[in-house]
Formats: structure tokens, C-alpha cells, sequence
């Protein structure tokens, strides 16, 4: 399933949510109307909680997740991570990082088990990523972009890239992340896919200028189109 | 290069040159003005004719350009239709005729720049009309002597104009073989083309062109005339044209044979003209169509004339049979051939550097397993029910299904209590609306959720202290204190007499230092402004002089050097007794002012210079000057510096000024209608 949304006009979803399969989180904001579209995808399943990172509401962009965990930067408020450990369940672990590069989610691209980082990411930022959020994890860049979080999504069955990837490097990204992948677009040609989307292994979430183009190709990668139609093998389906 | 740039049917005619200088001339006669007489000045007459003569080669020149840019310039073309041209219109020929043009177009320029200048010398109205004559004569005879030329391109022009349309870069299908094999009659079956199909040898003497429709593209099928199998020196205009289209277009070639020879060639004259022409299908995809299936199919032709075609299929040429008289087999060759150059194209884009750039996106990356690792998607089960009822369907069973899960999802959903939304909450309470942000807490107890929670206390980060093992620790740390306790380690008895002594003085001492501070620090002239040097200094001296004014014998300010200033000679340095006196109470003011001295120092004086002299001098208000007499001086000056400003003051543009009272031209002369004020 994928849906379009917006957040007060932007269309960069991906920088105002972050989406993972045991949480949701999403920026306040004066109107719900963004809140509301994860609540009513995802909300019966698991939490979609309001927050904000060091009083911005770039929260996508700023934290990195998955099931296990949440990594937010230092410049997270006690308030905020008081907040975040309050709402999100128990078994998923929250830390704060000092780490340079603090804008965690364009750094960090992860679903639950591989996660792809920035090539200059800090040592012990690494480890405390291996240990919260339960991954391998892997110095790479997408089409010769270090900040992997922003040029892709990523889910635990497929992944969509930046549309500069030559071959060779799609296949080399697969076989770290053991997804199939597809070079797109989202938000009609806009190559900042981690910025346009969040996806989690049920739904996805894109900005309304998505072309519905776009969206059968997210339907399709991320495993949400029945076998029949699906451009992939069973087995990854 | 889309098929319009290939449209030859837009140029323009080209006049025969009998019509051309008719044209030409007439044209002068109307544009030009015609009417000139003798009695004009000179210079008109000139004028007059110099415009007909310009007029006229400007004319000249702009009708033989057109020739030149409109007609195809055989480099600029595709190299297809430069053959073509060189075949039926000879390129010699063509050049050269272009270039005479050219050339004539420049003569004719040259001609008019000479009787133009010509014409400046003229000095009357018959002189001027003869060299005008001279002139339209000349380009005239010019023009007739390329006569023939014109001639040619014209022709050519009209030969251009019905040429097929053909677009060498896209989808073409190329017809050939000898003649009468069969070629027309494909593309007549194949393409709404109507071409000529009799039982004679060179029935299609030029190309013809096609259209044809698959997998909803375009596709250009070109009849080619039929050609006989002798070396290219002898080959006729026709066959040229057959060799010409196949050399240059980028199709897929089908070589028509026909294996009942009805033709009148022999099925090995058709094999060898095939191996002799076989260059120019070099790297091109190739189909042998062999026709005519209803009188002799392939299984029925001789073993080795079968062998020959099983030795050409193991090449990689298809061979397919058909036969247009019964239609058998046209449409699967049509396929078949689309089908094949549609591969080639698209293997052919794919090697192109700028299509490898885009290539990647058409590409799904599948991952080769490197470790037995399972990394199993995560959905919950709520999310899969959710996700079951929205899945788009196709057919009859999946309707059926997709309405028996709905059903089992409205069953689910109507136990799962209704979700009201942030949203709908937000259009209910409008303005009053706000984020409640503790109600997403997860909480052990759902009751703790509104608790108080302070985020600084007693001025810290409750933040900082938060452990998560507190009350662990808390217990721990009580334990060991207890048994501290126990131990008896905070008992006081240890300490014996001597320390207590030592106790006892040292804090004796911290209460006497602390006196001495509190002393030092009134005594200290915190905050009151301090005069600079210089003025303490002429202070002390004015007040010196002044005491040498009174004539007294002076003993109080009896200093040894004149620099002191007021602090040191408050403290004394005079052994005078009662300035001991004032010594002793000067001490408990921590600050004696300036009059307090003179007061002691002029004892005796008059009252009231005592009085006078009492009054307060601020010198920081008088602005740092001691006395009126002084102040009176400095404003004297100061009265002095400005007066020179006013005597520079000079009128300015700022100034309101009014240059003339009553402007003589207002005030003088008749009135128009009885006005007598104009503003």
C-alpha cells in the first residue's frame, strides 16, 4: 500500500516522519492532517507519536530507526527523549548520540537487519548503531552520494535508490542488503528518495506529487502488489 | 532526424530564364517609382535611377538565393539520399548547376555596384536612363546564359518533389531480390501502398514506400525495383536506386527469392545474386523470404537448393516461406521481421553510452545470498488484516475471495473499537484544539500519564540525575552507611585537647582577618569619580595661589613637594596639632571632600569668603572649568569660534530665493482673451 501525503504543503514526507515497523514518529505541527494519515495506515498497529528533535520538526531527517531502535543526535532536549522513551514501547531502544554528523537520518539508511552509513561516521557511532538497532552495518555510498539516508528507502523487502546508480553499484548494494532494488524516482523526478518517501514493510507513504508511475514502482519493489503482478520472483515477494 | 527534414516537396519553383528576367523586371516597374523629368535637379534624376538599378539586383539576388538555400546541399543530407540524388540527378551535375547560380548572384551584385557608381558621373536625365539600361540589359543577358541550368533544376526540383517520403532513421522494412519475385506484391499485402504489379521484369522502376502497423508503432516498408545479379559498374539507374536504399538504411532486409522460378531466373542465379550483394546487409538483420509457397514450397525444392537454405538459417538468417497470392505466411513474416530488427535497434540503443546512463533504471537488482542468514520481512498481524481488504483484484475467484475476506475484515474491525483520528479530534474542537502529547504515552500504569513530572528542581536538570537504577543504588549507599553507623567511625571522641586549641585560635584568626577586610573595603573609594592628574595638580596649585592671595601666613599645606595630591595631604603630612584632629576624624569618613580641606585651611578668614568658599564646586558640572571668571572667558571663546561660521555663511541651494521679482516676460505685451495673469 502506498499513499500520498503532505505536511503543511512540503511534499518531502521523509523529512517530517519516520516510519519503521514498530513505530511511527511524526512532526507537530498546526494541522493533523499528516498525523492522521499514519494514524489511520498504521496507527491500529502500532504507535504514531508526535515529537519534535531539538525543537525542529525535520524529525525524519534528524533520527534514524527500525524495529529495534532509535537513534536521535545530541541535540535532542531531555523533554524530547523523555517523550520519545515514554511513547515508543518498551522493547525498542532510544539513544542519543554525539555524534558530528547529526543529522542521523540523512547518514543512516537501515531497515532491521542491514544498515548503510556514511563513509566518515564516527567509530563509536557505529557500534552503538550495530547495538541498538540489532544490524550489520556498512560504509557505502549511493551514485557516489555519501549521505545514503537521503538517496534511498529501504525496507526488509526492497529498496528503492537514487536514479544515478550504475548497475554494478545496484548490485553490489542488493547483495549488502539482501532486497531487491530498483533506481526511481518519487515527487515526479525528485532523486532525494529518503526525502520523499517513508516506508516501512506494509505501507508506504509518498509526497502528492508522486506520478502514479512512481507509486506502481514503489507498489512494486516494496512488495505491496500481488505475486501476479509483480515484477519480482515469488520468493521475494 | 524526423521524416520532415526529409520533405523535398517545399521548394520553391524555379523559373525558366526568359520568365525569370521577366519577372525580375516587372517586379521593378511596379515597386519603382516611374515618373522622372528633365527639369529635376540632377541629383534626383541619379537617385531615381540608382534605386531601379539597386532595386532590380537586390531582386535578382534574393529570388537566385533561394535557389541556393532551398535546394537539399548533398553534404548536409542524409548519406541515403545523397547516393540517391548522385544516382538519379548526377552530383556533378547538380553541383555545378548550383554553383553557377551562385556565382551568377554574385555577378550580379558586382554589375550593380559598378553602374551605381557609374551613375554618380551621370549629369543628365538621358545619360542616367542609358546606364540604367545598360545595367537591367546586362543582368538579363546574364541571366539567359543560365538558361540551362534552370532547366536542370527545375527538373530536378519536380523529380525531388515526388520521391518518397522515406525517413532513413526509423523502423524500415527493406524489400529486394531479382525482379519479379514478388516484392511488390508483399508490400501491396503488407502496406496500404499501391504499387504496380504486372508479370514483366522491372514492373517497379523506383522506391516505393509503406506503412505499416505493429505493436502499435510505425513501421516503413520499402519496395525496392528488382535487381539483376552483374557487378555495380554495369548496373542500371533502377538497380542503382535497389543498391543505393540497401546500403544505406539501417533496416531489416528481406530477400525475396522465388524457388519456382517463374520469374525467369534460376533458383541459383537467385543464391549467387544473393552472396554478391551480401556486403551491404553486413551487421543488418536478415530475413530470406521465400515466396511463391502455393506452386513450390520449401520442402518440395530439390535437397541441395534445401540444404542451402538449412546452411543459411545455421547462420542466423531466418528463412520463412509465404506466398502473397494466397496470403499464406505474409503476416508471420511481417512479425518475424519486426520482431527482429526491433531486437537489433534496441541491442543497438542499449550499446549507446548515453542509453547505458539511463539503462539502470530499468533494472531490478535481485541479491545474490551471501549468508544463511534469514531476514524475513516484519508485518503484525493487525497490519496484514488491514492490508488483506485493500489489494486491487482481477477475475471472478479473486472478487469472490476478496469479498469473503472483506467480510472477515469487517467482522475484525467491528471488534476493534472505532479510531477516532487526531484529525477528526482537531475539526471537532476548532480553535481549542491542542496537541496532547502525553496521551500517546505507553506507560506501565496508564494513570501515571498526567503525573507532574518538573523539569528543573532546586535550580538543576532533573534530567541529569535520572538513572535508571536509583533505587538500587539509593539502597545500596543506605546500607553501607548503616553499617558505618554500626561501626561506630562518626563518633566524636578522637579529637584530644591540643587539636581543639589549635581549633579555637584559628578561628580567632578567620574573625580578625575578617575585621580587616570589612575595614579595607570602606576605607576603599569604590565607585567615586577620580580626577585625572593633571587637574588635581592645578587645583592644588590654584588653591596655593590663592592662599598666597590672602597673604597668610600658610601652615596647613605646608607640603614638601607641590605634585601631592588631596588623599595624601588629608592623611597629613603637617605635624600641626589640629590638623591631627581632623586627621583623627577624617578617618572614620572614608572620604574627605576637596572643601573639606580648604574649610580647615582658611581658618580665620572672613565669614563670608568662609561661606563662599563653602559652596559646593561640582567641576564635572561647570564641565571641568574652577571658576566664573573662566567660565566667562571660555564662553567669550566659544561666542568667537561661531561668529567666524556666520561670516563664511554663504548663500546655498537650501535657501529660498527668488531670482527676479516680476519676470519682464509676464508683465509685458498684449493679453490673449483678457487674461492678464498667466499662472
Amino acid at each position: 500500500m502506498a499513499v500520498r501525503a503532505q505536511y503543511e504543503g512540503s511534499n518531502d514526507v521523509g523529512v517530517f516522519a519516520t516510519l519503521t515497523n514498530s513505530y511511527c514518529l511524526t512532526a507537530l505541527g498546526a494541522s493533523e492532517n499528516f498525523h492522521s494519515v499514519f494514524e489511520s495506515e498504521v496507527g491500529e498497529v502500532i504507535p504514531v507519536v508526535h515529537c519534535s528533535i531539538a525543537g525542529t520538526s525535520i524529525i525524519g531527517r534528524l533520527t534514524a530507526g527500525n524495529r529495534h531502535g532509535l537513534i536521535v543526535p545530541n541535540s535532542t532536549t531531555d523533554q524530547e527523549l523523555q517523550h520519545i522513551r515514554n511513547a515508543l514501547p518498551d522493547a525498542v531502544k532510544v539513544v542519543r548520540v554525539e555524534e558530528r554528523l547529526s543529522a542521523l537520518g540523512n547518514v543512516i539508511a537501515c531497515n532491521d537487519y542491514v544498515a548503510l552509513v556514511h563513509p566518515d561516521l564516527d567509530r563509536e557511532t557505529e557500534e552503538i548503531i550495530m547495538d541498538t538497532l540489532n544490524v550489520e552495518v556498512f560504509r557505502q555510498t549511493i551514485a557516489d552520494n555519501v549521505l545514503v539516508g537521503s538517496y534511498c528507502a529501504l525496507s526488509n523487502r526492497g529498496g528503492l535508490i537514487h536514479p544515478g546508480t550504475s548497475v554494478t553499484d545496484q548490485d553490489e548494494l542488493s547483495s549488502l542488503l539482501q532486497i531487491p532494488l530498483v533506481a526511481g524516482t518519487v515527487n515526479r523526478g525528485s532523486d532525494v528518495i529518503g526525502a520523499g518517501m517513508v516506508v516501512n514493510d506494509w505501507v508506504a507513504v509518498c509526497g502528492m506529487d508522486t506520478t502514479s508511475t512512481e507509486l506502481a514502482v514503489i507498489d512494486q519493489i516494496f512488495g505491496f502488489q500481488e505475486q501476479q503482478q509483480s515484477f519480482l520472483p515469488a520468493e521475494f515477494l | 532526424m524526423s521524416g520532415k527534414a526529409y520533405n523535398f516537396k517545399s521548394i520553391t519553383v524555379v523559373p525558366k530564364a526568359s520568365d525569370f528576367v521577366d519577372i525580375v523586371l516587372s517586379k521593378t516597374q511596379r515597386k519603382t517609382p516611374t515618373v522622372v523629368h528633365k527639369g529635376y535637379a540632377i541629383s534626383r534624376i541619379r537617385n531615381f535611377y540608382v534605386r531601379k538599378v539597386k532595386f532590380t539586383a537586390q531582386s535578382f539576388h534574393d529570388k537566385l538565393d533561394t535557389i541556393i538555400t532551398e535546394f537539399p546541399k548533398l553534404d548536409d543530407v542524409h548519406p541515403f539520399y545523397a547516393d540517391l540524388m548522385n544516382v538519379l540527378y548526377d552530383k556533378d551535375h547538380y553541383k555545378i548547376a548550383l554553383g553557377q547560380i551562385n556565382s551568377a548572384k554574385h555577378m550580379i551584385d558586382n554589375l550593380a555596384k559598378d553602374y551605381v557608381r557609374l551613375l554618380k558621373y551621370g549629369d543628365s536625365l538621358y545619360r542616367c536612363k542609358q546606364l540604367k539600361r545598360a545595367a537591367l540589359g546586362r543582368m538579363a543577358t546574364l541571366m539567359r546564359k543560365h538558361k540551362s541550368s534552370l532547366e536542370y533544376l527545375e527538373q530536378v526540383r519536380q523529380h525531388l518533389s515526388r520521391l518518397p517520403s522515406i525517413d532513413p532513421n526509423t523502423r524500415t522494412l527493406l524489400v529486394t531480390g531479382f525482379p519479379n519475385v514478388g516484392k511488390s506484391s508483399f508490400v501491396n499485402k503488407v502496406t496500404r501502398a499501391d504499387v504496380e504489379v504486372q508479370p514483366y521484369a522491372f514492373t517497379t522502376k523506383s522506391l516505393f514506400v509503406g506503412h505499416t502497423d505493429y505493436q502499435y508503432l510505425r513501421w516503413q516498408v520499402i519496395d525496392t525495383p528488382g535487381i539483376l545479379d552483374h557487378p555495380l559498374e554495369q548496373r542500371n539507374t533502377i538497380e542503382m536506386q535497389a543498391i543505393t536504399a540497401l546500403a544505406h538504411l539501417r533496416a531489416c532486409v528481406l530477400y525475396v527469392m522465388d524457388l519456382s522460378q517463374q520469374c525467369g531466373f534460376t533458383v541459383e542465379q537467385q543464391f549467387s545474386l544473393f552472396e554478391n550483394i551480401k556486403p551491404l546487409f553486413a551487421k543488418k538483420p536478415l530475413a530470406i523470404i521465400v515466396n511463391k509457397a502455393d506452386t513450390m514450397k520449401i520442402e518440395d525444392a530439390p535437397a541441395e537448393v534445401q540444404e542451402r537454405l538449412k546452411a543459411y538459417e545455421a547462420e542466423g538468417i531466418s528463412v520463412l516461406s509465404m506466398s502473397t497470392l494466397t496470403e499464406e505466411g505474409v503476416a508471420q513474416v511481417k512479425n518475424a521481421a519486426c520482431d527482429k530488427l526491433m531486437t537489433y535497434r534496441i541491442e543497438s540503443k542499449t550499446r549507446n553510452p548515453a542509453m547505458q546512463a539511463s539503462l539502470n533504471k530499468l533494472n531490478v537488482t535481485l541479491p545474490r545470498p551471501r549468508d544463511n542468514k534469514a531476514r524475513p520481512a516484519f508485518i503484525p498481524e493487525g497490519a496484514l488484516n488491514k492490508r488483506m481488504g485493500r489489494v486491487p483484484t482481477k477475475g471472478r475467484t479473486q472478487r469472490e475471495q476478496k469479498k469473503q475476506r472483506n467480510e472477515e475484515r469487517k467482522e475484525l474491525l467491528a471488534q476493534m473499537p472505532k479510531r477516532k483520528l487526531a484529525r477528526d479530534l482537531q475539526e471537532e474542537l476548532r480553535e481549542e484544539y491542542s496537541v496532547d502529547l502525553r496521551k500517546e504515552w505507553d506507560l506501565e500504569d496508564a494513570s501515571w500519564r498526567y503525573d507532574e513530572i518538573p523539569e528543573i528542581l532546586d535550580g538543576k536538570n532533573v534530567a541529569d540525575f535520572v538513572d535508571p537504577d536509583i533505587d538500587e543504588k539509593l539502597r545500596q549507599l543506605e546500607e553501607e552507611e548503616a553499617s558505618r553507623k554500626a561501626a561506630g567511625e562518626y563518633d566524636s571522641e578522637s579529637e584530644d585537647e591540643d587539636t581543639k586549641a589549635v581549633r579555637a585560635r584559628a578561628l580567632l584568626l578567620r574573625e580578625r582577618r575578617n575585621m580587616f577586610r570589612v575595614a579595607s573595603q570602606r576605607k576603599s573609594k569604590r565607585n567615586a569619580p577620580v580626577l585625572p592628574i593633571k587637574i588635581r595638580r592645578r587645583l592644588a596649585e590654584a588653591e596655593e595661589r590663592r592662599l598666597a592671595r590672602l597673604n597668610r601666613p600658610k601652615h596647613a599645606t605646608d607640603d614638601d613637594d607641590g605634585d601631592s595630591d588631596y588623599d595624601e595631604d588629608t592623611r597629613g603630612r603637617s605635624m600641626d596639632a589640629d590638623e591631627d584632629a581632623s586627621r583623627a576624624a577624617s578617618r572614620s569618613r572614608s572620604r574627605t571632600p576637596l572643601r573639606a580641606k580648604s574649610k580647615k585651611t582658611v581658618k580665620g578668614v572672613a565669614p563670608e569668603a568662609a561661606a563662599r568658599r563653602k559652596k559646593p564646586v561640582s567641576l564635572r558640572a561647570a564641565g571641568g572649568v574652577q571658576s566664573s571668571t573662566l567660565k566667562k572667558a571660555s564662553k567669550k571663546m566659544q561666542r568667537l569660534g561661531f561668529r567666524k561660521i556666520n561670516y563664511m555663511g554663504r548663500q546655498g541651494e537650501a535657501d529660498r530665493h527668488i531670482h527676479v521679482k516680476m519676470p519682464k516676460f509676464l508683465y509685458t505685451g498684449k493679453r490673449g482673451v483678457g487674461k492678464a495673469d498667466y499662472r
